[in-house]
């Protein structure tokens, strides 16, 4: 995030942000085995559809599917090699007051698999950014994205929508406001 | 010494939405979160934001401790859903909340409910979960919310 020091003008940062969206960004990669096998590896997951190409073949996807939940993740670049033209880089450009950040909540529609071998490809919005205040930031900032998600056939895979809180530190509120928070 | 629950996923069961009554409990699994778990996190989901693996980074924003990301949090919630709905069941609408934390040391139980089912079409139903991740600290910290489409019986 971008870190705002002096005055922070919300209205003026919600009318200059709110509908700013990134270009439609190809994932950098094929939706991949690999990948979906660190992912079901964090949580003990032993589902064949995301990790037998034998018994994907044989499912009526025709292929390993990725889990619904790693639909962006494919549609991203990833975090090596840097890249800055993605969702990431839209979100880092928002003005706020505080450049710690909490991921709160998402919610996802999921039309359709995605199989390995896809290129899938992502748009992002920014829908929605206010104030609101929390135990560690009496005037955190809250931005909301919508990210669109399309295959290769350009057909609409998944549509998100995510909030993120951000706020200053304990030693940046107190220094701002004049008292320590908590 | 790493604590490992059985990874017995019942995936390949398919659930009928025929079988299915609102206020059906759905078992889940447990997770330990040791530092393994930890490093497991930062891999699969490749987030790399020093909070989620860095406690002096994460005290120094107020927090008392790392925290489990959302890469992980969403994968353990789907993982309750997509292992109870089978091979041909259909994750279509899924939400989560992250309103507590999930840290090193604790004992995560993912865990499910049935709240509702509606019709779809002649081959399949709807059903409506509510799925959540609570530990041994903090009870709930990560309610969410799937709705799934599942086979009928022929």
């Amino acid at each position: 995030m971008v870190r705002v020091t002096g005055p922070y003008d919300l209205d003026a940062v919600r009318s200059e942000w709110i509908g700013r969206k990134t270009d439609v960004v190809p994932g950098r990669y094929p939706v991949e085995y690999d990948s979906i096998r660190r992912h079901c590896h964090m949580v003990e997951d032993t589902n064949p559809l995301f990790l037998d190409p034998e018994y994907g073949r044989q499912s009526e996807h025709g292929a390993v599917i990725a889990p619904p939940v790693m639909t962006r993740y494919f549609a991203g670049a990833g975090v090596w090699p840097p890249s800055s033209d993605n969702q990431v880089s839209l979100l880092l450009s928002v003005p706020t007051r505080g450049e710690r950040n909490i991921n709160l909540n998402t919610e996802w529609e999921y039309l359709q698999p995605a199989r390995v071998g896809d290129h899938l490809a992502s748009q992002t919005e920014v829908t929605d950014i206010y104030e609101k205040s929390i135990k560690l930031d009496p005037r955190s900032v809250w931005v909301v994205t919508e990210t669109r998600i399309t295959n290769q056939d350009g057909e609409l895979v998944a549509v998100g929508t995510n909030t993120l809180c951000t706020h200053r530190t304990p030693e940046q509120v107190e220094a701002e406001e004049g008292e320590r928070p908590l | 010494m790493t604590t490992r629950t059985s990874p017995n996923s019942i995936a390949t069961e398919q659930t009928y939405w025929d079988d299915v009554r609102v206020g059906d409990l759905i078992e889940g699994y447990d997770l330990t979160l040791d530092w393994t778990k930890m490093v497991e996190q930062v891999s699969g989901s490749q987030d790399f934001y020093p909070v989620h693996h860095d406690p002096e980074f994460a005290a120094e924003a107020g927090h008392p401790a790392i925290f489990y990301n959302t890469g992980w949090t969403q994968a353990a919630l789907c993982r309750v859903v997509t292992d109870w709905a089978g091979p041909a069941g259909w994750m279509s609408r899924f939400r989560f909340e992250m309103r507590r934390m999930n840290i090193p040391d604790d004992e995560v139980h993912a865990r499910g409910k049935v709240t509702g089912k509606s019709d779809l079409d002649d081959a399949h139903g709807l059903v409506e979960l509510e799925v959540w991740l609570e530990n041994d600290r903090l009870g709930v910290t990560t309610p969410g919310w799937a709705t799934v489409r599942l086979p009928r019986r022929k």
